[in-house]
């Protein structure tokens, strides 16, 4: 490669940088004071919609190689590769310094994104460039989140022979996929898978499981991690509850169940779902008669609790603080809140639902026993769902809700094609008669056996049709959806009796909390950015602390259990080496500099 | 039949207003929740598909464009933000240019320069021929009638008030009749494109007849227009200043000697009231449009081409010089009346003579016709039982 003397940096939107809090005014004046750097411009020296504008500035300078340099300075790349070509050069020299993907966001991480921006100047990576010492590491790990991402993760490590802290934020592991029925493209049982996972997770003599508890704060180094977990007040003993249900046949208070979407409710003294880990009860305050009363109300489970001392109404939090040499963080996500899409009237129709309340309905265990029924109301007028309350003879599934959307996400949530296709299988398979639509934008059938999945969907009499349905009206008692049926070149209107929401994925809320407690980064949708997409997709830019599961981007449950091993992989190397790779925030600027001169 | 693609179709639209082309993905959505799209002219989303493909020939055929209102409701819910309400509106000034055989609308789009020199070279053409042929006559000061308002026929020497008004008349009517000449023939080229040119459709004969009533119809109550928007205001508005517009033409053009004489009837005379109404219908929907123009707060009025703009400043200066010479007139402002009168009328020609065939204001025509076309093709598919009936999967 020939010698380059003479660089341009462009900043990219430094004024609204997206969260970013970066020194822009000081990484611009390090950018000057580079030999080979000729000409420093920002959205203050030209408009880069106007090529022309650019072309002189890159001529006035005899600039060899452009730098693009910002929060996600990808956006415009193809601006300036078409000057460059349109001034005769190749596309090669106009290089990206992407701040955000080296986790350099904050004030402090200013010097980082220096050192992003001198590896860029030098034509050197920036992974190859900053590469941090090892640290001594405790052969302890902290798994945060009981899906199936932390269950696999936490199975792979204590199968290893080492200890395993595995946190869960509610009262069972097993996370979303718990709830699901089947899974694609298989239509495999999704619990008969899971539900041996999480026993082997409940027994396992290396596993320590935190249920109901919720990480505080994280301290320490790579390596040597303390990590202080609050354990929310269970309110049973776990170690003496029997699990006999006296207090929750008894208890007075209801709320939607968690675990069934909503579907149904559940005691205020409950057991998640018959097959939770740890099968025992907890009792949720929020809708406590005892606890809401102060104390001065109710109590009756504990008098009909067969034994001794085994719940305590007066209950409180506790803390512990735990020792761990490294971290895997696979807290999932949540679904889209269907009420924010507001055309398609969830909330407002009754027999508008998600597509998670009908993976419940659809679960022979769930609230209506695998009968696909219409919403109705119980005594007190909550949404429920009973298994009399009568059968759609029309459904459709609407794909892509709040995903793919600049008004909601403007992401692939990846899993909604294939598992609406999947309860577009199930609900022909419960209900023969009944006239299954499914209005897709684009199909993404992407995986193993998944385009052959589609196509037997397709034969089953199910009708796909391409184009995106604009709006849900009442129309007669009936749910109206019009569409353009692009294939067929025509507009549908199309009464059908219950419409199903193929709801996108987001991540979860304290997500921001954690990325901060931990020190690790978002990218711009919110998910944790892995080292490198492509060759490092489950560490992170911090030392010891390792990613897995949805948290890290929309995947579906293969994906998810295979990064779930590899971040474990990950760390039985270090837990085997007795050393972690450190953090690159802790590289110096001046470092860098004289080790890549 | 082929279809040619004509990869750089798209950069002859950057003129026109449509600068990306490339955000849609094609999910529907735009087509879904258009009030106005049915079977057989489906829009947005399929003139999008033309842009992005560059099938021109395809695009020429097509009426879809003026069968859209604009409510904007396409680009509120574009999960894309690809505008395609917009698109639509830029398709239409395409359109315009294209059915427009003399060549001129596209220079004037496409232009400022061209533009403003036009409407220039009419103004002044105006005030040079009243500074030769039509000079205030220098007793002037007289010139006004026993209930004081100015004698606006007599304000010429030598000319007396029929003749005055007989002058100001035969200019309208060279106005009105070059106007509708190059509307006429224009419309004619739109249904050489859009009919005849169209070989996937064979129109019945009878519905050239059947159809008309509605093309009067529609023209007069915009009932399209209606059923567009769930903002009866924006429609109602437009249908002010439709009437309005129109009321003041025919005044203007057809009834000149009858409406512009030396009395000054009462305020409330009906040829008073109906100048009056006028002159309300104009200046409502025209402020309205101009504050929403500037606050951009509707996606119709987001984004406006310079012509938009030229349109609105045209019609807002020959409004106001119209309602000052009527003030002036009423107070006995004798040369005041005079030289508004004629800049009034140096702003009136050339928008008349501009923004009718050429521009904007082209639409008066090509809307209810292209509706008219429309109805004709949908005969034909009628007739051939082409069009499914929806629900499609009942």
């Amino acid at each position: 490669m020939k010698n380059i003397k003479s660089i341009g940096i462009y900043f990219h939107n430094p004024k609204n940088t997206n969260g970013s809090a970066l020194n822009y005014s000081e990484i611009e004046a390090y950018a000057k004071s580079l030999p080979v750097v000729k000409a420093v411009w920002n959205s203050d020296s030209f408009l880069v919609a106007k090529l022309d504008d650019i072309g002189t500035a890159i001529k006035e300078h005899g600039i060899e190689k452009i730098i693009i340099a910002g929060d996600t300075p990808g956006m415009i790349k193809p601006l300036f590769c078409e000057v460059m070509s349109l001034l005769g050069y190749n596309k090669e020299p106009v290089v990206l310094a992407s701040f955000r993907k080296y986790g350099a966001i904050t004030e402090l991480d200013t010097e980082r994104a220096k050192a992003i921006l001198y590896c860029a100047v030098k034509g050197i990576p920036f992974e190859y460039a900053a590469i941090p010492g090892e640290k001594q590491a405790k052969p302890e790990t902290l798994v945060i989140g009981g899906g199936i991402a932390g269950i696999q993760a936490s199975l792979e490590i204590a199968d290893a022979g080492k200890k395993v802290f595995l946190v869960e934020k509610t009262g069972t592991i097993g996370g979303h996929m718990a709830m699901f029925d089947k899974t694609f493209p298989t239509l495999d049982c999704a619990a008969c898978i899971l539900t041996p996972k999480m026993v082997d997770v409940g027994q396992h003599s290396n596993i320590e499981l935190l249920t109901y508890s919720e990480i505080k704060g994280v301290s320490g180094e790579p390596g040597n991690y303390k990590v202080n977990i609050i354990k929310k007040a269970r309110r049973v003993n776990l170690s003496t509850c029997i699990g006999c249900g006296s207090c929750s046949a008894k208890c007075p208070g209801k709320a939607p169940s968690e675990f069934d979407g909503g579907t149904t409710m559940r005691k205020a003294i409950y057991i998640p779902f018959p097959q939770a880990v740890p099968n025992k009860y907890l009792i949720d305050a929020d809708s406590c008669t005892y606890i809401q009363s102060d104390g001065e109300k109710c109590g009756v489970c504990v008098k009909f609790c067969p034994v001794n001392d085994c719940i305590n109404l007066d209950a409180k939090d506790e803390e512990v603080e735990i020792t761990v040499g490294n971290i895997i963080v696979a807290t999932g996500f949540k679904t889209f809140d269907a009420k924010r899409a507001e055309q398609y009237g969830y909330g407002k129709y009754p027999q508008v639902i998600t597509s998670l309340e009908l993976e419940r309905l659809i679960n022979a265990a769930g609230p209506t026993e695998g009968k696909i029924t219409f919403r109705t109301q119980d005594k007190k007028g909550n949404p429920i769902f009973t298994t009399e309350s009568g059968s759609p003879r029309s459904v459709a599934l609407i794909h892509c809700v709040g995903s793919r959307d600049e008004n909601y996400n403007k992401y692939c949530s990846k899993v909604c094609c294939m598992y609406s296709l999947k309860l577009a299988h199930l609900v022909k398979e419960k209900l023969p008669d009944a006239d299954v639509y499914e209005y897709y934008i684009d199909m993404r059938a992407f995986g193993k056996g998944y385009e052959e999945f589609y196509q037997r969907i397709k034969n089953e009499g199910i009708n796909v049709i391409r184009g995106r349905t604009a709006k849900v009206e009442q129309q007669n008692g009936q749910l109206l959806l019009r569409s353009e049926d692009m294939l067929n070149d025509r507009l549908i209107e199309q009464p059908v009796d219950m419409v199903v929401l193929a709801v996108g994925i987001e991540p979860g809320e304290d997500a921001g909390d954690l990325s901060n407690m931990l020190g690790i980064v978002r990218d711009e949708d919110g998910w944790f950015s892995e080292a490198n997409y492509v060759s490092d997709p489950v560490n992170t830019y911090t030392g010891g602390i390792t990613i897995a599961g949805v948290c890290q981007g929309p995947k579906d449950i293969p994906d998810t259990v295979a990064q779930a091993s590899a971040a474990a992989a990950r760390v039985i190397q270090s837990i085997i080496k007795g050393k972690v790779k450190g953090s690159i925030k802790d590289i110096s600027l001046e470092n860098i500099e004289s080790k890549n001169k | 039949m082929s279809t040619r693609i004509n990869p750089d179709f798209k950069k002859d639209l950057i003129e026109f207003g449509i600068d990306e082309w490339n955000e849609c993905f094609h999910c529907g959505n735009c087509t879904a929740i258009c009030p106005l799209t049915e079977n057989g002219f489906l829009f947005p989303r399929k003139g999008i598909r033309s842009i992005q493909m560059g099938l021109k020939d395809k695009l020429l055929r097509n009426v879809d464009p003026w069968l859209c209102y604009y409510c904007g409701d396409c680009s509120d819910t574009c999960p894309r933000d690809a505008n395609p309400g917009e698109l639509m509106m830029a398709l239409r000034r395409y359109l315009t240019s294209v059915y427009d055989w003399t060549g001129l609308s596209k220079k004037f789009y496409t232009s400022k320069i061209w533009e403003l020199s036009a409407i220039i070279i009419f103004a002044l053409l105006i005030i040079v021929l009243f500074a030769i042929f039509l000079p205030l006559n220098p007793n002037a000061a007289q010139l006004v009638n026993e209930s004081g308002g100015v004698m606006i026929n007599s304000l010429v020497d030598g000319v007396s008030a029929e003749q005055f008004v007989r002058i100001i008349e035969y200019g309208d009517w060279t106005m009105a009749i070059i106007v509708a000449f190059l509307l006429i023939s224009n419309i004619l080229n739109m249904f050489y494109k859009v009919v005849l040119k169209d070989n996937s459709v064979s129109i019945p004969f009878y519905a050239y007849f059947t159809e008309a009533w509605r093309l009067i119809y529609n023209f007069v109550t915009q009932a399209k227009f209606s059923k567009c928007d769930s903002n009866k205001f924006y429609w109602v508005g437009h249908l002010l200043i439709m009437t309005g517009y129109s009321i003041m033409f025919a005044v203007v053009v057809v009834f000149l000697p009858e409406f512009q004489i030396e009395e000054i009837k009462d305020w409330y005379h009906w040829q008073r009231l109906l100048g009056y109404y006028s002159t309300f219908g104009i200046l409502f929907f025209l402020v309205y449009v101009t504050i929403s123009r500037i606050r951009k707060n509707e996606i119709k009025t987001k984004y406006s081409h310079p012509t938009d703009w030229l349109f609105i400043v045209m019609l807002g200066l020959t409004t106001i010089t119209g309602i000052l010479v009527h003030i002036f007139r009423i107070n006995g402002m004798v040369a005041a009346t005079y030289y508004t009168y004629i800049i009034h009328l140096a702003i009136l020609v050339p928008m008349i003579m501009i923004e009718v065939p050429f521009s904007k204001w082209s639409h008066l025509a090509y809307r209810p016709f292209a509706i008219y076309f429309a109805n004709l093709k949908r005969a034909a598919y009628a007739k051939e039982a082409k069009t499914n009936v929806s629900p499609a999967y009942a």
